[in-house]
């Protein structure tokens, strides 16, 4: 459609004039601040430069709080692509085409659901005493107590668990669907040559659908960057740092404890540097 | 019946009980008295009661949050749609050689950690005044419903067959009129699931709001989060009736939304 027109001009150039400067302003800003040392108490500051850098490279809690972030990342991603797959099979192995929409109704309620709330359902659920989740450990058990989030070695896993219910049952529906895509023919030949259900899918189906997962795992790596709301309603980073992220890091450090603005702001640089890198790499690769 | 396939449907079965149960029982919750909460076995007869969700409706901050969160929330989308729309159509139809910048460009907003966002214009709208206000809210939710509807708008406008809107030209119809009279109804289902998921994503936003608002400009989601620390004895069934307060509307979208997955793949299938 070559025509001459002036729609493109009127409708892209005010969007994305838009749209830059309200991510170049604060993007810019960032950095700005993280060279100064403003703080919240008070309007005075002077220019530290990269001192703020140097100091969190010092700062033990801002290590523990980047392998955290880390250790979160791979927990989620990983859980969340086992479990899509393992149901997205599962729902185009066993069920019926009726019974397939209504688990694909089912499973895309979880990730609708706001991260607080979630949070909280699934705060509910661990409470040692009263919580259905922990319900069944309790009757086992003949009453003995297990506290998931207030454990360090298990408060991760538990509020990983409810990003996992999230992502993961929302992500099974859409390999379903990326599974009906396929064509029967190679499914077909598979099944003449005697192979079992599992190998078609190692070998055949899955395989074919290497690009689209892939991509699937690229969205969910950048949504899992988003943990601050199920970490900031259920542990608050606790019990110690034992899930305290960066962000989580960041915002205690710019607004609960100290108000330091400038340190948390350079932190928050730091991610920036790291997930644009990361991800505009990884994109590339992906795309080619 | 194989034992596998029987396997197979048991754990599925168990999944979608695992999908649904939390949020059923949460809403039970909330009809309960605190008695029937606090209870070490779970109990399903109980007598309900309204005084939960009565309380949460009649208080004043709730309903503050209520009202911000709509007004926020409605004015960014809209903003999202009146600017989002039209360069979508325009990247989708008149591609030139930066329409691979634009694309990865607005997908890339989505990298940036809302941390980095939310910290600056904390500063820059105290500043300004204006911190704390729902413009600033909605200011910074469009950057999240542009990039969104436009990310999601590119595809479907694509999906349009080229040949309506060549028909349309020949008919003598400019390029404004085509875009509003023929791209946009004959996308408008697709489009309508690209809106809806914009709007669930800023009413579930809550870092941003978080460190954007002290006092009148907090969301729901802020609101529901503070009930929690009200004193020593946590009120469950109060928090519960919050919980299903905020999670209602986007649950609202969930006929609309699973409706825009399926066209999605139905358009790779062709």
């Amino acid at each position: 459609m070559a025509r001459r027109t002036s729609l493109p001009v009127t409708f892209v150039v005010p969007t994305i004039a838009i749209l830059l400067v309200l991510s170049m302003v604060p993007t810019l800003y960032a950095i700005v601040i993280a060279l100064q040392n403003r703080e919240l108490s008070t309007p005075d500051y002077s220019w530290v430069w990269l001192s703020n850098f140097v100091d969190l490279f010092l700062d033990r809690r801002f290590l523990n709080a980047v392998w955290v972030s880390v250790k979160w990342e791979i927990v989620t991603v990983v859980a969340t692509m086992v479990v899509a797959i393992g149901l997205g099979v599962l729902m185009f192995e066993v069920a019926s085409p009726r019974q397939r929409n209504v688990y694909c109704l089912l499973f895309i309620i979880p990730v609708l659901l706001p991260r607080v709330s979630a949070a909280f359902v699934w705060k509910f659920a661990y409470h040692p005493l009263y919580g259905i989740a922990t319900y069944p450990y309790r009757l086992i058990t003949g009453g003995l107590i297990f506290d998931p989030l207030s454990k360090p070695a298990t408060a991760l896993f538990a509020v990983a668990s409810v990003d996992v219910w999230q992502w993961g049952l929302f992500f099974a529906v859409i390999v379903l669907k990326l599974l009906e895509t396929l064509p029967p023919q190679p499914i077909e030949a598979a099944r003449l040559d005697h192979a079992r259900r599992w190998q078609i899918h190692a070998y055949v189906t899955l395989p074919m659908l290497k690009a689209p997962l892939i991509s699937l795992m690229f969205v969910k790596m950048i949504e899992s960057l988003r943990s601050f709301d199920l970490i900031y309603v259920m542990t608050r980073g606790g019990p110690g740092v034992a899930t305290e992220t960066l962000d989580m890091y960041a915002f205690s450090q710019g607004f609960i404890e100290s108000g330091k603005v400038s340190y948390a702001s350079a932190m928050a640089v730091l991610m920036m540097i790291a997930t644009v890198i990361t991800f505009t790499m990884l994109w590339k690769r992906v795309q080619a | 019946m194989k034992p596998g396939r029987l396997i197979g449907k048991t754990i599925l079965a168990f999944a979608g009980f695992l999908a649904v149960f939390p949020l059923l029982w949460t809403a039970l919750n909330s009809l309960k008295n605190n008695v029937d909460i606090i209870t070490r076995v779970p109990r399903l007869v109980f007598t309900p009661t309204l005084a939960n969700i009565s309380y949460i409706l009649g208080r004043d901050s709730v309903m503050t949050g209520l009202c911000n969160s709509v007004v926020a929330c409605g004015s960014a989308v809209l903003i999202g749609v009146v600017l989002g729309l039209p360069a979508a159509y325009a990247v989708a139809r008149y591609p030139n050689r930066w329409a691979g910048d634009i694309q990865f460009f607005v997908l890339s907003l989505r990298f940036l950690p809302p941390v980095a966002v939310a910290i600056p214009l904390m500063v820059i709208w105290l500043q300004v005044g204006l911190y704390d206000t729902l413009p600033a809210l909605i200011i910074t939710y469009s950057l999240l419903t542009i990039s969104v509807i436009m990310w999601l708008a590119i595809p479907a406008f694509q999906a349009v067959p080229k040949e309506i809107e060549e028909a349309a030209f020949v008919d003598g119809y400019g390029a404004y009129s085509v875009f509003w009279r023929i791209a946009l109804p004959v996308a408008a289902r697709s489009l309508a699931g690209a809106i809806a998921f914009s709007f669930v994503l800023v009413w579930n936003e809550f870092l941003i709001a978080l460190m954007l608002s002290s006092s009148n400009a907090k969301t729901l989601p802020i609101v529901a989060s503070e009930l929690s620390q009200q004193g020593m004895n946590v009120p469950w069934g109060i928090l519960n009736a919050s919980v299903v307060l905020l999670s209602l509307p986007p649950l609202l979208f969930l006929g609309v939304l699973s409706g825009f997955l399926n066209s999605v793949f139905r358009q790779k299938k062709t």
